[in-house]
């Protein structure tokens, strides 16, 4: 189990082929290729998230906080300080797992709905906070990152190749930290926790401090994931970086989609949930307002209601369906 | 005789209205299997959670090897050396056997450590051949089994058994009796919630009758089987 096998390994280098040719196929000032970086992106978003939600199964709807504080955080040193912001994506890092460690102290307890709601809120807090501080923010305005010349030690970059590589970059390190908790120690407790937490406890499983532990990692993660957004983007304001719909839940929702609580479900994911998004926008946003939102949200629902463990579970199911028609 | 391992003193539990233990007082030497048996409602399961720190006691001591484990949470408790096993069964359902039981392992190893203690304890309980199915395909008997291998696995000095025999048969009984008593022979300590009266009989040195709540009797098993307090309680007055 903790090897993997030749035919996962081939799959493996099929797909680090594939992401090196991919943006060579697109123009390297496009639309196009901007969709890749952001799917990417929310694929490292989604699979941080998956950490704590897919492993303890404790879903979180406030992710948008560490997101946005991760995008405050190194813009901010970047104005004032001049910082680089890989330095800031550290300290955008740390704040970020305080955050995660706070926010853990009163939700602990609460589960299904109730923590759901709980971190809603503190997304929410985070929103609110970022619109009305304006004199630290910006407020609703928004922030503009500071333009240098281009290079890797600033962070940004002429070419969007450059960015597709640093987001594949993020993606890689990201699903190799779930892969690692998830067959650890913490990965084994983790799942303990999610199928019967008096049990786990009751044979020795540390249920506050696992899911502390956990909340902190992918507060982290979250967190660094936005200096990298705002170093992308160049410009954000509180209802995007610390958004509902623009963050958390579509980081839920692209795990979920994908298969919550495996590696390669937030990748899946988020390649179908991103493109399928901007062209919702592109065919429907000239006829009516929001019926592009109406109709990505039904895709979303349909895929939901036909497979609740998301396109993860696709392959499993049609192995079934074909084991029987060989009988 | 030594100082006892496990040592309950005057712990008492209400839920609302309801005293669930009153003044609960027993105590268990290294190396002895106590029985625990009452009517439905008397307090076993209760008292069992009281010990493992599931419920903390508003009264008493409960001191293993002279420690104090009130106020403990359940997995400082396993530490220090006491589990349980669930009445109902508490399994990790969409973990495989052997997942489920190397858990438990993971209280004093690390994984691949765990991983090998896990195959002994299955081996030891008898169950190694459905190591690798997914603890929501058992069967209740099996499940049973399972969770008193990841119990094991967590390598006790104390382990509180709550009707693990249930839907065992005849055979099956017999053969986890033995388990028991060389688990014994090797150290452990048991308490044992049990309601079939032949396996209880013949596999514990002691008993203690609980009844609304409070100790009514103790004794040997031949000592219980005669006492009139404990003949009332299980029959009803007119028997006694």
């Amino acid at each position: 189990m903790s090897r993997l096998s030749s035919t996962q390994w081939i799959m493996i280098a099929v797909l680090v082929a594939v992401a090196i040719a991919i943006p060579f196929l697109f123009d390297p000032r496009g639309y196009g290729i901007r969709i890749l970086c952001l799917a990417l992106l929310f694929a490292a978003m989604a699979q941080s998230w998956n950490i704590v939600a897919g492993l303890a199964n404790q879903i979180s709807l406030g992710h948008a906080a560490f997101f946005g504080i991760g995008a405050y955080t190194s813009t901010l040193l970047l104005i004032h300080f001049g910082l680089t912001p890989w330095l800031g994506m550290i300290a955008a890092a740390v704040l970020g797992g305080l955050a995660a460690f706070l926010i853990s102290l009163p939700t602990m307890r609460l589960r299904g709905h109730y923590f759901a709601l709980a971190t809603l809120a503190f997304g929410e807090v985070m929103r609110v906070i970022g619109n009305s501080w304006g004199g630290l923010t910006g407020g609703p305005v928004g922030i503009s990152v500071p333009f240098s010349q281009p290079s890797l030690m600033a962070l940004q970059f002429k070419d969007m190749r450059a960015y597709y590589a640093l987001m594949l970059g993020a993606v890689v390190v990201v699903t190799a930290i779930f892969v690692v908790i998830k067959r650890s120690r913490l990965g084994y407790r983790l799942r303990a926790i999610k199928e019967n937490e008096d049990a786990a406890e009751v044979i020795g499983v540390d249920t506050t401090r696992t899911k502390i532990l956990a909340s902190v990692i992918s507060g982290m993660l979250t967190a660094s994931l936005g200096t990298l957004y705002a170093q992308f983007q160049f410009f954000f304001d509180p209802d995007t970086v610390f958004g509902i719909a623009s963050v958390s839940i579509r980081m839920a929702m692209i795990a979920i989609v994908g298969g919550i609580g495996t590696a390669a479900g937030p990748i899946l994911g988020a390649f179908f949930v991103i493109p399928l998004e901007e062209l919702a926008n592109q065919v429907f946003s000239a006829k009516a307002a929001g019926l592009s939102q109406l109709v990505f949200g039904v895709l979303l629902i349909l895929v939901i209601l036909i497979e609740p463990k998301g396109f993860m579970a696709i392959g499993p199911r049609l192995k079934r369906l074909f084991a029987r028609g060989d009988r | 005789m030594s100082a006892p391992l496990l040592e309950v003193s005057g712990v008492s539990k209400r839920f609302g209205g309801l005293q669930a233990l009153s003044n609960v007082s027993l105590s268990v030497s290294a190396g002895e299997i106590v029985g625990l048996i009452g009517p439905n409602g008397a307090g076993k399961t209760t008292l069992f959670s009281a010990l493992v720190g599931l419920h903390r006691p508003e009264m008493g001591r409960i001191t293993l090897d002279g420690r104090d484990l009130v106020g403990l949470k359940p997995h400082r408790i396993a530490a220090a050396g006491m589990v349980k096993t669930f009445q109902n069964v508490a399994l990790f359902l969409e973990s495989t056997v052997l997942d489920n039981v190397l858990t438990g392992g993971l209280l004093r190893h690390p994984v691949e450590d765990a991983r090998a203690l896990a195959r002994r304890c299955l081996d030891r309980v008898g169950i190694s051949g459905i190591s690798g199915k997914l603890a929501r395909d058992l069967s209740f008997p099996e499940r049973a089994r399972v969770e008193v291998a990841r119990a094991l696995c967590t390598e006790p000095r104390v382990l509180l058994l709550d009707e693990a025999m249930a839907a065992l048969n005849h055979a099956e009984m017999d053969e986890f009796m033995d388990l028991l008593r060389q688990l014994r022979s090797e150290g452990l300590t048991l308490v044992v919630v049990e309601h079939h009266m032949r396996a209880i009989m013949a596999l514990c040195e002691r008993l203690v009758v609980l009844n609304f709540g409070q100790v009514i009797a103790s004794g040997t098993p031949a000592e219980i089987s005669r006492n009139p307090a404990v003949v009332e309680a299980y029959l009803g007055r007119s028997a006694a």
